[in-house]
C-alpha cells in the first residue's frame, strides 16, 4: 500500500499562535486514518491546508508522489479529495439532489439544469452506497445524521478518493455511530481513503486502521490501532497521565431551588419545541441534561433565561415565579454560562474587564457611584483581577481585548463573572464545549465546587461521558419531552443513548 | 375616465425605474449582499444618459453610456466590498456620496451649468406604439404608447425571474447567499457569483438612469434619482427579492408618485405631494413588519 | 491605537494623491491647490476660526453618527434631525424674546429637543412595529426636507425675501464671536465632551457599547435593549439637532432653504471614515472641514473648482475604510509568514 497524500513540514500560523508546527504525516490508499489531539491541537486546520481551504505557511504536499498547491477547495475536489465539515455545510433551503450536484449540476440549453438527470445520479449513488436518503427532501426538514449523509454523499458524486471527516459523530446520538462507521468502512473496502478527525478514543480505537496524535500543533506519533490502547492515546494527547474515573462524592441533595412545570414552548412556524417539561433542581445537585442536539434543550435553556416566551408553564427559582420576568431579575437568581462564548457569553472586542463586569454592573451597587449613574472603573479593574486570581486566568492586563484570551481562559472568565453573581441556581450549556483537557477539568472542579456549596446546577451537554462523570441525575430529552429522569448510578450509556434516539429505552 | 387613464399612464412611468433598479438590487440581494449602492448607480447612469445622448447625438448611445456610468460604479463597489473586503454598507454609502460629488463636479465642468442641464441638443428615448394593440380603446391607451424602457422593464423582470429561478446561475446565485461557505465548499467561488450579480446590477441601473433623465424627462439634475434607490431597496426587501412580487411594489410607488402629481394641481402645497412617496414606503414598511411580527 | 493613526495618515496622503492626479487630469497645479487650500484654513488665525466654525455641523453630526453605529442602532437619520432641530431653534427665536444669557442656551435645547423628536419617532416606530430604523430614517429625512421646504415657503416666509427664507431670529439668539472664534464652538466643545464622558463613563454609554458589540450578550447580561435603543436614538438625535439649532444661531440667522444641505451626510462619511471612534470622528471632522473651508478661497486664488473637494472627500472616505481592511490583513499575512521563518529556522 503505497502513499496517496503525503504531508511534509506543514507550517501555519495565526499570529500569534502556531496553529500547526512543523507537521509530517501520509495517508495510504484504502485505509481509514485517524487524527486525534485535543481541542486546539491543530488537527483541523492542517485537514484545512490539506483541503486548500487555508494556504499554508510552509511544507509541501504530495498528491500521488506529485507536488500539488491547492489554492481552494474547488481545487482539492477536482483532484479527488473532500472534506465533510464539522458544521454541516448545506443549503437548508434546497433539497437533497439539489445540494449534491450543486457546483456540478447537469445542463440543458440556455443556462437551464437538466433536473430529471441530475435526479438520476443521485438515486443512483444513494443506491450504490446503501445511503438510505430520499433526493426530494428538503435538507432543513431531515435529521443531522441524514445531513451528514448528504455530505458524503456530495463527495461520492464527485468521485473523490480521500474523504476527510471532522469530528463526525459530534453531532450523532451513540446508537446512529455504528451505521455511520459501517458506511465508512464500506467505503474504505472500496478502495478509499477516510481521514478522520476526533478527540473521542473509544471510537477512533474501534475503526481506524492508523492512528496519528497531534499535540499543540506538532505531531507526536503514527501508530496501528491495533497496537495501541486508549490510555496510551490519551498520554500521547495530553503529555501526561490522565484521569478518566470520577471525581464525585455521593450526596445528599438538599431543598429545591428551582422548580420547572409543565413548560411547553413553541418556535418561528408554529411547531411545538418543548412539550410539557417538568423537572426539579436541588441545592446541593447536578442536574445533567443529555439529548441529541435539536431536541429542545436550546429552548429549554432560553425559556429559563428568558429569552423566549413559553406557551405555558412555569419557572420558579427559590419559591419566586420567574415566568413572565425580564431578563435582569432573573438574573438575580440564575448564574448562567450560555453555549457560544462568542456570540451569548462575551463581547470578543470589548476588553476583559467590560467582559467581567455584565450583569454584576446592574445588581450589584458598588459597580456604580452617583445612584448608578456613573461606573465606578477602579472598582471594575479590582473585580477583574479578583476573577483573575480565584479562577486562574492566564492573562496580562484586564483592558487587554477579550478576544487575545485562549479558549478556555475565557471560558474561565465568563465562569468566573457568572459564579460570583452568587446565585443559588446555576445554569450551564455545554460549558466545556471546544476546550482543552487542562481547561474541561477546571470546569468540571468547579462545577462540583458549587454544587458542594449547596448551589443547584444544571447541567446541558452533548457529552454523555461529561454527564456521567459529574451529574447527580440524568434528564433526558428527546423530541422536546423529558422522556427519563434518573439517578446517575441506576443509568448506562446504553440505556441512555437509546433514550435520546427513539425516546424509550430499549429492552436489553 | 382621462383622469384615471393619466393616473394609471403615471403610474406605469413612475414605477419604472424603481423597477429597474430593483431588479438589479435583486441580483445582489438573492446573492446576500447587502447592496444599498443603486442610488449611486441610478444617479452615474442619468448623468451617462445625457453625456451619451447629447455628445454622441443619438438615444441609443445615450442608454449605452448609461448603463456604462453605472457599471463603473458597479465596479468601484466590486472593488471595495469584494477585492478589499470592506464592509458593504460602508461602501454603498460612501459610493453613494461620491456619485454625488461626481455627477455635479463633472455637470458644473460639462455643460457648465449648475443645478439642472437641459439643453436641446439631449435626445430623448422614443415612446413605441405598439400595432394592434394601440388600436384598442382605454386599454390600448394604457398599454401602448409608452417609453420603450418601460417595455424594457416588463422584459427586465421576465429576465429575472428566468436568471434567478430556472438557470444553473440562478440556483448557485440564491446559494451564495442561503449559505455561502457552502457553495464555495462545493467548488464554485461566492465571489465571482457575487461579481457577477453586480455586474448586472449595475445594467439595469444604468437602465434605470436612463429612463429618469432620457425617458421620463429630458435632463439632468443635481441628485435626480431623489432617494428612488432607497425606495427600490425597500421594494426588494419586502418581497424577499420576488421579481414579481417588486414589480407589484413598483406599481404601488408608482402610482403614488403619480398621485402626488396629481395632488399638485388640487392645491395642497407641492411640497406635501412630494412627501407622498416616502410616507407611502413607511406604511409599506409598518405592514410588512406586522405581518412578519404576526407570523414569527 | 497606533495602526488607526498610520493608517489615517497613510489613508490621507494616498487621498490627497489621488486628488492631485485628478487636478493633473484636469489641467490644474496640485501644489499651488493645495498650498492655497490649507492657507485658507488652516494658516492664520481667522482662517483657522473659520475652520473650527464650519467643522461645528459636521463634527456634531459625525458624533450622532458614530455613537449611534458604535451602540446598534443605525441612525442615517442626522439631515431630518438637522433640520428638525433648526426648525425648532428658528421657531424659539422667533417667537421668544428673552435676555441673551437665556435666550442662547434655550435654543439650543429646544434644538435638541427637535432633533431628540424626529429621531424619537424613528426609535418608537421600531419598537412598536418592528420597522427597521434604517429605512425610517432615511424616509424621515426626505419627509423632514419637504416639510422644513414648506414651513419657510408658506408659514413662516419673510414676506420682503426674494426666496424662500423665514425672517431673521431675535438678536438675542444671534451667536456672536469671542476673540474671532464663534460662540457655536463652545457648545460643539462642550457637546463633545459631554457626549465622551457620557459614552465612556456612565454605566449607560457602557450598555450602549456593548449592545452595539454584540447586542444577544449585553441582553442575556440584563441590558433592556429596546430602552437603551430609545436612548441612543434621542440622544444621537439631539446633537444632530443641536447641530441645526447652531447652524441657524452661529449664520444666516433664519432658516433658509438648503440650510442643512451636505453637513449631514458628510457627518455620516466622517463616521464612517473614523470607524466610529470618538476621538478619531472629532480629528477627522475638523480635517474634512479645513478641505472644505479651504477649497472656497482656493477657488479664488487657482481656477479649480470648488466641488473638487467633494469628490476629495468621497475619494478620502474610500481610501481609508479600504486602507483599514487591506493593512490588517496584509500586517497580519506578514506576521504569519515571519513566525513560519522562525520555525523553519
Amino acid at each position: 500500500m503505497e502513499d496517496l497524500v503525503r504531508l511534509e513540514s506543514i507550517v501555519k500560523v495565526y499570529p500569534p499562535v502556531v496553529a500547526v508546527d512543523d507537521v509530517s504525516v501520509s495517508f495510504r490508499r484504502g485505509e481509514i486514518h485517524a487524527v486525534v489531539g485535543e481541542n486546539g491541537a491543530g488537527k483541523s486546520t492542517l485537514m484545512k491546508v490539506l483541503y486548500g481551504l487555508v494556504p499554508r505557511d510552509a511544507g509541501r504536499i504530495f498528491l500521488e508522489g506529485e507536488p500539488v498547491n491547492f489554492r481552494g477547495p474547488e481545487e482539492a475536489i477536482a483532484r479527488g479529495i473532500g472534506m465533510v465539515h464539522q458544521e454541516i455545510l448545506l443549503v437548508r433551503e434546497y433539497t437533497v439532489w439539489q445540494n449534491v450536484v450543486l457546483g456540478r449540476e447537469p445542463m440543458r440549453a440556455l443556462g437551464r439544469m437538466d433536473e430529471a438527470e441530475a435526479r438520476r445520479l443521485v438515486g443512483e449513488k444513494i443506491r450504490e452506497f446503501q445511503l438510505n436518503l430520499d433526493p426530494d427532501a428538503v435538507v432543513g426538514d431531515i435529521s443531522v445524521a441524514a445531513r451528514q449523509k448528504v455530505e458524503i454523499l456530495k463527495l461520492l458524486y464527485r468521485n473523490v478518493s480521500v474523504l476527510i471527516l471532522d469530528e463526525p459523530t459530534a453531532v450523532l446520538a451513540p446508537q446512529e455511530v455504528p451505521q455511520l462507521f459501517a458506511e465508512l468502512a464500506r467505503l474504505r473496502d472500496n478502495g478509499r481513503t477516510v481521514i478522520f478527525i476526533s478527540h473521542r478514543l473509544d471510537e477512533v480505537l474501534a475503526l481506524s486502521d492508523r492512528i496519528t496524535v497531534m499535540r499543540r500543533g506538532r505531531k507526536i506519533d503514527t501508530v496501528q490501532a491495533a497496537a495501541t490502547g486508549k490510555e496510551e492515546l490519551a498520554r500521547m494527547m495530553v503529555g501526561r497521565e490522565v484521569v478518566f474515573s470520577s471525581r464525585r462524592t455521593p450526596r445528599t441533595p438538599g431543598v429545591v431551588v428551582c422548580e420547572i412545570d409543565n413548560l411547553s414552548v413553541r418556535g418561528a412556524g408554529g411547531r411545538e419545541r418543548l412539550t410539557g417539561v417538568t423537572l426539579r433542581v436541588r441545592a446541593g445537585e447536578i442536574v445533567g441534561v443529555a439529548g441529541v442536539e435539536g431536541n429542545g434543550q436550546l429552548e429549554l435553556v432560553e425559556a429559563i433565561i428568558g429569552l423566549g416566551k413559553p406557551e405555558s408553564g412555569s419557572i420558579r427559582v427559590q419559591g419566586r415565579d420567574l415566568t413572565d420576568e425580564p431578563i435582569l431579575e432573573r438574573r438575580r437568581l440564575i448564574s448562567f454560562v450560555p453555549q457560544d462564548r462568542g456570540r451569548m457569553g462575551a463581547s470578543l472586542g470589548a476588553s476583559i474587564v467590560e467582559n467581567a463586569i455584565m450583569t454584576h454592573h446592574r445588581l450589584d451597587s458598588r459597580f456604580t457611584r452617583l445612584a448608578g449613574l456613573l461606573l465606578d472603573l477602579p472598582f471594575a479593574r479590582r473585580f477583574a483581577q479578583r476573577v483573575r486570581e480565584e479562577f486562574s486566568v492566564s492573562m496580562s492586563s484586564e483592558r487587554d481585548p477579550f478576544r487575545s484570551l485562549s479558549g478556555g481562559n475565557q471560558q474561565k472568565v465568563i465562569l468566573g463573572r457568572e459564579l460570583l453573581l452568587d446565585c443559588p441556581f446555576v445554569l450551564l450549556d455545554q460549558p466545556t464545549r471546544g476546550l482543552d483537557v487542562g481547561s474541561i477539568e477546571y470546569v468540571h472542579q468547579q462545577v462540583l465546587g458549587i454544587r458542594d456549596e449547596n448551589r443547584a446546577v444544571l447541567l446541558v451537554s452533548a457529552d454523555l461521558e461529561e454527564l456521567f462523570l459529574i451529574a447527580d441525575r440524568i434528564v433526558v430529552m428527546h423530541r422536546g419531552e423529558l422522556v427519563a429522569d434518573l439517578p446517575v448510578e441506576q443509568a448506562t450509556m446504553e440505556q441512555v443513548g437509546s433514550l435520546m434516539l427513539e425516546g424509550r429505552a430499549r429492552a436489553s | 375616465m382621462t383622469v384615471l387613464i393619466g393616473i394609471l399612464n403615471g403610474m406605469i412611468s413612475g414605477a419604472t425605474p424603481i423597477l429597474l433598479a430593483a431588479l438589479g438590487g435583486a441580483f445582489t440581494y438573492h446573492a446576500g449582499m447587502f447592496n444599498i449602492a443603486m442610488e449611486g448607480m441610478m444617479l452615474a447612469g442619468a448623468f451617462g444618459g445625457v453625456m451619451g445622448s447629447f455628445f454622441l447625438h443619438s438615444w441609443p448611445a445615450g442608454i449605452l453610456c448609461a448603463i456604462l456610468a453605472s457599471l463603473v460604479m458597479a465596479l468601484i463597489f466590486i472593488l471595495f466590498s469584494v477585492v478589499l473586503r470592506t464592509d458593504e454598507f460602508v461602501t454603498g454609502i460612501a459610493l453613494n456620496l461620491f456619485a454625488v460629488g461626481a455627477t455635479t463636479y463633472l455637470l458644473r465642468q460639462t455643460f457648465h451649468v449648475k443645478g439642472v442641464f437641459a439643453g436641446p441638443g439631449i435626445v430623448a428615448i422614443p415612446k413605441v406604439a405598439i400595432p394592434l394593440v394601440d388600436r384598442i380603446p382605454l386599454v390600448g391607451q394604457i398599454l401602448s404608447g409608452h417609453n420603450l424602457l418601460v417595455y424594457a422593464a416588463v422584459l427586465a423582470t421576465l429576465a429575472t425571474s428566468y436568471l434567478v429561478f430556472s438557470t444553473r446561475f440562478g440556483l448557485r446565485l440564491r446559494a451564495a447567499g442561503y449559505n455561502a461557505a457552502c457553495l464555495d465548499s462545493s467548488g464554485v467561488s461566492t465571489t465571482r457569483i457575487r461579481i457577477h450579480a453586480l455586474l448586472l446590477c449595475g445594467v439595469f441601473c444604468g437602465l434605470a438612469g436612463a429612463f429618469l433623465s432620457l425617458g421620463y424627462v429630458t435632463l439632468f439634475a443635481e441628485n435626480m434619482s431623489a432617494g428612488r434607490g432607497w425606495i427600490s431597496l425597500a421594494a426588494i426587501i419586502l418581497v424577499s427579492g420576488n421579481p414579481w412580487g417588486i414589480a407589484l411594489i413598483s406599481l404601488i410607488f408608482g402610482l403614488f408618485d403619480g398621485l402626488g402629481l396629481l395632488l399638485q394641481g388640487s392645491g395642497i402645497a407641492s411640497q406635501f405631494t412630494s412627501m407622498v412617496p416616502y410616507i407611502a414606503t413607511l406604511a409599506a414598511l409598518y405592514v410588512y413588519s406586522i405581518r412578519k411580527k404576526g407570523r414569527a | 491605537m497606533t495602526r488607526k493613526i498610520l493608517t489615517g495618515i497613510a489613508g490621507i496622503l494616498v487621498a490627497l494623491l489621488i486628488g492631485a492626479l485628478i487636478m493633473l487630469a484636469e489641467g490644474y497645479r496640485p501644489l499651488a491647490t493645495y498650498a492655497a487650500l490649507f492657507q485658507f484654513s488652516l494658516f492664520g488665525l481667522s482662517p483657522l476660526a473659520t475652520t473650527l466654525k464650519n467643522s461645528v455641523p459636521l463634527i456634531l453630526t459625525g458624533l450622532s453618527a458614530s455613537i449611534a453605529f458604535a451602540s446598534g442602532p443605525v441612525n442615517l437619520g442626522q439631515p431630518g434631525q438637522l433640520a428638525m432641530g433648526a426648525l425648532a431653534a428658528t421657531l424659539g427665536g422667533l417667537f421668544l424674546h428673552l435676555p441673551a444669557g437665556l435666550e442662547i442656551p434655550l435654543l439650543a435645547l429646544l434644538a435638541m429637543a427637535g432633533g431628540a423628536l424626529w429621531s424619537g419617532l424613528a426609535a418608537l416606530l421600531r419598537i412598536a412595529f418592528a420597522m427597521s430604523e434604517f429605512i425610517v430614517t432615511l424616509m424621515l429625512n426626505m419627509i423632514a426636507d419637504f416639510f422644513t421646504a414648506w414651513i419657510i415657503a408658506f408659514p413662516l416666509l419673510d414676506p420682503k425675501a426674494f426666496s424662500p427664507m423665514t425672517r431673521q431670529i431675535d438678536r438675542a439668539g444671534w451667536l456672536g464671536e469671542m476673540g474671532g472664534f464663534s460662540g457655536s464652538v463652545l457648545f460643539m466643545a462642550a457637546a463633545v465632551a459631554m457626549s465622551w464622558f457620557v459614552f465612556r463613563r456612565w454605566r449607560a454609554g457602557y450598555e450602549w457599547r456593548i449592545s452595539g458589540q454584540n447586542s444577544l450578550f449585553a441582553r442575556l447580561g440584563g441590558c433592556n435593549i429596546d430602552r437603551n435603543f430609545v436612548s441612543v436614538m434621542l440622544f444621537t438625535g439631539a446633537l444632530a439637532g443641536l447641530a441645526g439649532g447652531l447652524v441657524v444661531m452661529g449664520g444666516p440667522h433664519r432658516f433658509l432653504k438648503g440650510l442643512g444641505a451636505n453637513y449631514a451626510w458628510d457627518g455620516v462619511m466622517i463616521a464612517i471614515v473614523a470607524g466610529s471612534g470618538l476621538i478619531a470622528t472629532l480629528l477627522y471632522g475638523l480635517f474634512f472641514s479645513a478641505i472644505q473651508t479651504g477649497s472656497l478661497g482656493m477657488e479664488l486664488i487657482t481656477d479649480v473648482p470648488s466641488e473638487i473637494a467633494q469628490v476629495l472627500q468621497a475619494v478620502l472616505v474610500l481610501v481609508i475604510v479600504a486602507g483599514r481592511e487591506f493593512v490588517r490583513t496584509a500586517l497580519d499575512r506578514a506576521e504569519a509568514r515571519r513566525q513560519a521563518r522562525e520555525r523553519a529556522a
